[in-house]
């Protein structure tokens, strides 16, 4: 009896819940529309490409306004990394080649520059166009968990060494620090980009949006190397320890 | 239009809730976790939403955006999302290798019979 009453009460629960939920966002909107006065959208999209040199607004207020923001976001999947290495400690890849068929193997080794080459894109282009260090750095981590998967766990590590994701890590954190600092050295504050005199060059060019590109490349390489030993950390553990 | 977004962000938080409430296995309760957050992704898309707006990136004879504030945060969601479902799987993978299920209530019945 007790088995089938309580999915149905929890749906009702659930279902009262998401009317809450809808009913809430209903009034953010209704709170915020038929005001005059400037909104923070229209300052944001009117402002940003004076004050921070990216076209592109998300990316302006990610690495620029709301840049120690970002570092902390990085700060979130460092610490997702320490507790899962905590929790599963030294990954042990196991002897048995899981691998995928010969075809896929083939297939991979000759498509996966293109896998290279899509993220370096987004990573560089992260201002001018939709993208930015985040995306460009989940597709990389995609290409080292693919070779991962596709060729076998010794084949990766051997490829990409767990050391050399952690150093990427490291570096890319304290490269993010340093350039915070930098702003703090030219005199204006931490993580400052145009205030602190760094060239803005033409919004819309590669090379544009001060130091916008710079962090949008650490951000890439920590994003890349947290979730890709992220992936090592989970699966590399022998399945059948607990299995019967 | 932006209520239909809103209906359809509402329904995925409840899909995703019952699954967490009702589900036995961890990693079903792990995608059930994953699921709410993509309702929480859909709603700020639909926040953001400006009539006859284009994507914020700004270019000539364009005037109407989307709020590109909002974009920001579901960044920061979709980051924290992904953080927590690895700690989460971590977690699991540690309840598989010391009692040899995922199923949360078989682990509950072995922790009883320890003591």
């Amino acid at each position: 009896m007790i088995r089938r009453v309580v999915p149905v009460a929890a749906g009702v629960f659930c279902l009262l819940l998401a009317a809450g939920f809808f009913l809430v966002l209903r009034g953010a909107v209704e709170t915020g529309s038929g005001r005059d006065g400037p909104l923070l959208r229209d300052l944001f999209t009117t402002s940003s490409v004076d004050e921070t040199g990216s076209v592109n607004v998300v990316t302006a207020i990610l690495m620029d306004y709301r840049a120690f923001d970002t570092l902390g976001e990085a700060t979130v999947i460092f610490t997702a990394v320490a507790v899962a290495a905590a929790i599963l400690g030294k990954p042990r890849p196991t002897e048995s080649q899981r691998t995928m068929g010969l075809l896929s193997r083939r297939l991979l080794s000759s498509v996966l520059p293109l896998f290279l080459l899509f993220p370096l894109f987004v990573i560089a282009h992260g201002h001018i166009s939709p993208g930015g260090g985040f995306q460009g750095g989940v597709s990389l981590a995609v290409l080292v968990i693919l070779i991962h998967v596709a060729f076998g766990d010794p084949f990766g590590q051997n490829v990409v060494p767990l050391r050399l994701l952690v150093m990427v890590e490291y570096g890319a954190a304290l490269g993010l620090v340093a350039v915070g600092m930098l702003g703090i050295v030219q005199g204006a504050s931490f993580l400052a980009n145009l205030a602190a005199g760094f060239p803005s060059g033409t919004p819309g060019s590669l090379l544009s949006g001060g130091v916008i590109p710079v962090l949008n490349l650490l951000v890439g390489l920590k994003v890349a190397a947290g979730l890709s030993s992220l992936y090592i950390y989970l699966s590399g553990h022998e399945a059948s320890r607990g299995d019967r | 239009m932006q209520n239909a977004a809103f209906v359809a962000a509402a329904l995925v938080f409840a899909i995703g809730l019952h699954g967490m409430l009702t589900r036995r296995n961890m990693i079903r309760i792990c995608i059930s976790i994953s699921v709410m957050e993509s309702s929480l992704v859909m709603a700020l898309v639909a926040v953001a939403y400006v009539p006859g707006g284009s994507a914020p990136i700004v270019s000539d004879g364009q005037t109407m955006f989307v709020d590109p504030l909002p974009h920001a945060l579901a960044l920061t969601a979709i980051v924290i999302g992904a953080g927590i479902l690895a700690i989460a799987l971590a977690l699991t993978v540690a309840m598989y290798r010391h009692y040899g299920t995922t199923d949360v209530l078989a682990v509950f019945g072995k922790t009883r019979e320890g003591q």
